[in-house]
Formats: C-alpha cells, sequence, structure tokens
C-alpha cells in the first residue's frame, strides 16, 4: 500500500476522541447519559472544560456534578462543506455553541436538520448520541414545546 | 506606569521578496520560501551572509518540524538565532515583533521572517482543509465536525444577531478586496464580482459563503529586519518597527470571553501605546481576512470604527480608496493569495510597499503609518504591528 494511500484512508476516518486524566471521567459520564462538569469545593466556580485546578481560583478541590442537560443557543452555524472527507456524509448539519444552565458553554451538535427552527437563546436539551460501545457524545436537541 | 522597554524605532524592514503566488504547481514549500528569501536579499541589496536570525511559521505540505532550520539548511546559511513559530494566523506578526525585540535585544543582528506552503497544488484540498480543522480541539470540538471556518463563523453570526450586521455588508468586505486584488499584479482572484455574486456563492457554513471564504493557495513570502543602525547600508528605504503588541485570550472557541469582541483590542492598544498614536493615525491597513466577518470585527477592535457600526463603515467604501483606512490593497487572502499561515505575511510585504510609496496605481497617498493585524485559532491568537516611515520616527 502507497503511503498516499494510508494517507486518505486516515483522512475519510472521523477524529475522535481519546480523553486523557483529566477528562476520563467526563467521557464514562457520556456514556451514562450524564454531562458531568465540575464544581469547585472552594469558590463555587463551575466548569465545563475538565481541568486538575479550577479555571478561577486554581484550588484542585473539583467535584463532579451532574448537569441538568438544559441549556440555550448562544451562537451557531450550520455546516454545508464538510471539514474534510469524513464529515461528508453529515452534510448539512448544525454546530452550536451552548450555554448551559450551570453557566460554562460547550460546542455541541443539534439533533436532526431542523434548522429553520435554529435560533439564539433557544433552549435545548442534551441527548448523548452512541458513537460506539466505548464513546458516545453530547448533542443537544430543540425541546419540543419550542 | 507604561512599560519603558520598547522596539520603538529600533529595527527596520529593509528586503521584502515573494515567490509566485496563487496556483505554483511543482515547487515545494522550501523551495517557495528560499525563492522568497532570495528576492527580499536582492530587494534589500544584501548577501545571505549577514542572516543571522531565522523565525518561519511552519507549511502543512511539509513534513519539517523545524521548518526554520530546515530553511537555514536549504538556502546553506547557520544563524544564531531560530525558531519556528505556531500561533496559527497571527504568526506573521508574532514572528516580526519577535524579530524585533531579538534583534534590539541583541539576539541577532539581521533576522529574515519568511514563510512560505503549497496548500492549493501540494496537497488535496480535503487534506489542506483537514490540515486547518486539526487545530481544533480533539476532544471537545473536532468530535462535533467544527471546522475552523466554524468558529469564525459563529462569531460573525451572533455579531450579526447583536449589531444587525447583514449578510450584504459581510459580502461588501469581499467585493471591496476583489477590486483591490484587479490592480496587484500576481492576484489570484481578478475577475470583478458584486454583492449579489458573494450572495448567491454556495453556502460553506453559515453566514459564509464560498465567497466570504479565503481562497486556497501556493506561496511565499520573506522579510529582512535589521537594526536601525545598520537599515542605511541597503538598498531601499528602511521601513520601521514602531510598535508590537499581542493577546492569546483562550484556546477554546467556547472559552472566548465574548462572541464579539476579541483579544484585538488589547494587541493594539499595546501597539498603539508604543508607537504613540491612534487608530486615526493610521493611513494603510493589513487586516487578517480568513472570512469577510472577521474583518469587519477587527475594524472595531482596532478602533477604525465603533463596535457594532463595521457594517455600515465598509458599505460607505471606509475601507478602499478615500476611505477612513484603506485596508488590504493587494487583495488580502480573500482575493490575492492564502497559502495558509505565510498568507499574513503578504500583508506585511503590501504595507511595507505602501509605506515605500512604491505601489504605482494602487498607492494610498502619502502613507507614512501602517497597521498590520494578524489572527488565528477562531480569534485564540492576536498579533498588531504598527510600522512607519523615517519620517514617523
Ligand atoms: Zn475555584
Amino acid at each position: 500500500m502507497s503511503e498516499q494511500k494510508v494517507g486518505v484512508e486516515e483522512a475519510l476516518k472521523k477524529p475522535l476522541p481519546t480523553p486523557d486524566g483529566d477528562s476520563q471521567p467526563m467521557w464514562d459520564g457520556f456514556k451514562e447519559g450524564k454531562l458531568l462538569l465540575q464544581h469547585c469545593g472552594d469558590c463555587g466556580h463551575v466548569q465545563y472544560y475538565q481541568q486538575g485546578i479550577c479555571r478561577n481560583c486554581q484550588s484542585p478541590n473539583l467535584q463532579h456534578q451532574k448537569a441538568s442537560g438544559r441549556g440555550v443557543i448562544h451562537s451557531y452555524s450550520v455546516v454545508h462543506r464538510a471539514p474534510g472527507p469524513a464529515f461528508r456524509d453529515d452534510v448539512p448539519y448544525a454546530v452550536l455553541l451552548v450555554e448551559l444552565e450551570e453557566g460554562p458553554r460547550m460546542i455541541s451538535r443539534l439533533v436532526g436538520q431542523d434548522f429553520d427552527s435554529l435560533d439564539f437563546d433557544l433552549p435545548v436539551r442534551l441527548e448523548t448520541i452512541k458513537v460506539s460501545d466505548e464513546l458516545f457524545l453530547p448533542y443537544f436537541a430543540l425541546n419540543e414545546c419550542n | 506606569m507604561q512599560n519603558k522597554r520598547s522596539i520603538r524605532g529600533k529595527v527596520a524592514i529593509v528586503g521584502v521578496g515573494q515567490s509566485p503566488s496563487g496556483r505554483v504547481p511543482g515547487r515545494s514549500p522550501l523551495d517557495l520560501t528560499a525563492d522568497a528569501t532570495l528576492k527580499a536579499l536582492a530587494d534589500a541589496g544584501m548577501d545571505k551572509s549577514e542572516i543571522d536570525g531565522v523565525l518561519t511559521g511552519n507549511a502543512f505540505a511539509s513534513s519539517f518540524h523545524r521548518f526554520s532550520v530546515a530553511l537555514s539548511e536549504y538556502l546553506n546559511i547557520q544563524p544564531s538565532f531560530s525558531n519556528t513559530l505556531q500561533v496559527s494566523g497571527a504568526t506573521a506578526g508574532a514572528a516580526v515583533n519577535i524579530a524585533a525585540a531579538a534583534i534590539n535585544g541583541g539576539l541577532a543582528d539581521t533576522v529574515l521572517v519568511a514563510c512560505g506552503d503549497s496548500l492549493l497544488t501540494g496537497m488535496t484540498p480535503d487534506m489542506a482543509i483537514r490540515a486547518m480543522t486539526e487545530s481544533r480541539d480533539q476532544q471537545y470540538e473536532m468530535p462535533f465536525g467544527i471546522p475552523v471556518a466554524n468558529t469564525f463563523a459563529m462569531t460573525a453570526q451572533r455579531h450579526m444577531k447583536e449589531y444587525g450586521t447583514t449578510s450584504e455588508q459581510l459580502a461588501q468586505v469581499a467585493v471591496t478586496f476583489r477590486e483591490h486584488a484587479r490592480r496587484t499584479p500576481g492576484a489570484q482572484k481578478t475577475d470583478s464580482i458584486t454583492v449579489e455574486d458573494v450572495l448567491n456563492s454556495k453556502m460553506v457554513t453559515t453566514p459564509y459563503h464560498k465567497l466570504d471564504c479565503s481562497l486556497i493557495s501556493d506561496g511565499a513570502v520573506a522579510l529582512i529586519l535589521t537594526s536601525a543602525e545598520k537599515a542605511h547600508e541597503y538598498t531601499q528605504e528602511p521601513i520601521y518597527i514602531l510598535g508590537g503588541g499581542e493577546y492569546y485570550s483562550h484556546e477554546h472557541i467556547f472559552l472566548m470571553p465574548e462572541l464579539t469582541q476579541t483579544g484585538a483590542v488589547q494587541a493594539a492598544k499595546k501597539a498603539y501605546e508604543m508607537a504613540g498614536v491612534t487608530a486615526k493615525d493610521i493611513d494603510v491597513a493589513g487586516i487578517y481576512d480568513c472570512f469577510t466577518g472577521t474583518v469587519l470585527m477587527m475594524l472595531e477592535d482596532l478602533g477604525f470604527c465603533k463596535k457594532g457600526e463595521s457594517g455600515p463603515f465598509v458599505e460607505a467604501g471606509e475601507i478602499t480608496y478615500g476611505g477612513a483606512i484603506p485596508t488590504n490593497t493587494h487583495g488580502g487572502m480573500l482575493s490575492y493569495a492564502h497559502p495558509g499561515i505565510p498568507a499574513a505575511w503578504f500583508h506585511f510585504a503590501e504595507v511595507v510597499r505602501q509605506l515605500r510609496n512604491s505601489c504605482g496605481e494602487r498607492q494610498v497617498a502619502s502613507a507614512e503609518l501602517g497597521l498590520v493585524h494578524t489572527l488565528g485559532a477562531g480569534f485564540s491568537t492576536q498579533a498588531t504591528t504598527i510600522l512607519g516611515t523615517g519620517s514617523t520616527l
């Protein structure tokens, strides 16, 4: 197999997350349908991006708590041109910047293709999507009552 | 109060060179960058033996991790100062700022600041885009299929929501820079376009159509910087570094403090203060134009217009000849060339040529003070450089 062919096959694979020491509990949580946020025991700061220390006060005293799964769309963009061949079958899809009820923001994706209903500050709820037995991704769905 | 240490007027750009750009098949990133370097040396009237420092960015179509070192070997020079910098699109500004600091601090006398890549013909378009997307976080962003374009798109969407900025106003940026490119020899795109053409081009990621997005190109640019004391030994009128400022506010788009105000505010403030000038004093600008909306937000954050008013500002013709701040007179990344990291080097080349008064029919009348602002990675990285003629010292 030529080297170039390996390169093309690589490009066809979706980039899948490899959990690290900071993030393993969060990825385990998604498998159980839970979004785990880190709450600082010293200053009360809540963070989504998993770190060994609080971003606000640098305390290592962090506890995981399950998020409500509720948030609003802070911004979004509907992708029509796939970022590489791996996402070609997915387009069009909406990437969301969700602001969680607990405060932090996160990048996610909209469940489904109801792009006409998308709007800023619209309520959404967490839905974990199974990619494999080992990997679930946190997507968000529009609330049915919207 | 203010930091008294400063690079103001201590270092000058004395040589500018660029390889052919646009579609340049069959030439490696190192070959293109060496080509640009030899032209910059010729422009300066300098021998390569005088270069004792080399700063570059990395090339996506090259396998070298230490591009600056590989380039030195390719040119057969042995510098005593070298680095391959990586702050995405802001690498150009950061490299110029660091070169000026290194010269001022005695680490080098004469620094080659160069970058080249062959994004268009050295790799397939899909591989080029994938290379770009790999600059996003592998756990928190990429699994959702977020191209780097998408991070800029989400800031633009929010700007439209908060300030009523329209797709037509975004499109006007592309139309203006295309008109500029039409006057620039070597520009990749020179067919005239209208706002309607932009709006009718294929949607890439909302609100950006194909013509709201920068090109994919091959090409290289080299700049040669030396101390103010030595600058007069060379052929060209020295163009001085008057101020530099950078800012790095976040890595992930979801940790960007505010989507509609960027670290360009802080980067520019530092550069203006060092130079002792304000946005109103600047005669010509080079603004990183990866997307049309990026330019709108930068016009606000760099202080050329008020927050939220960039749309009408651009529609009123303020970023072209006769306006408040002629910007990207070469056509920018939207129409001149976008070979990846080297793209913003072209902004430096153009602003230097404007300040040398050597731009012919696209010359901005009596330009003495220039600004180049480069940025990258979804507004994570920001670098401002203020340049001026000898009369501004
Ligand atoms: Zn804390």
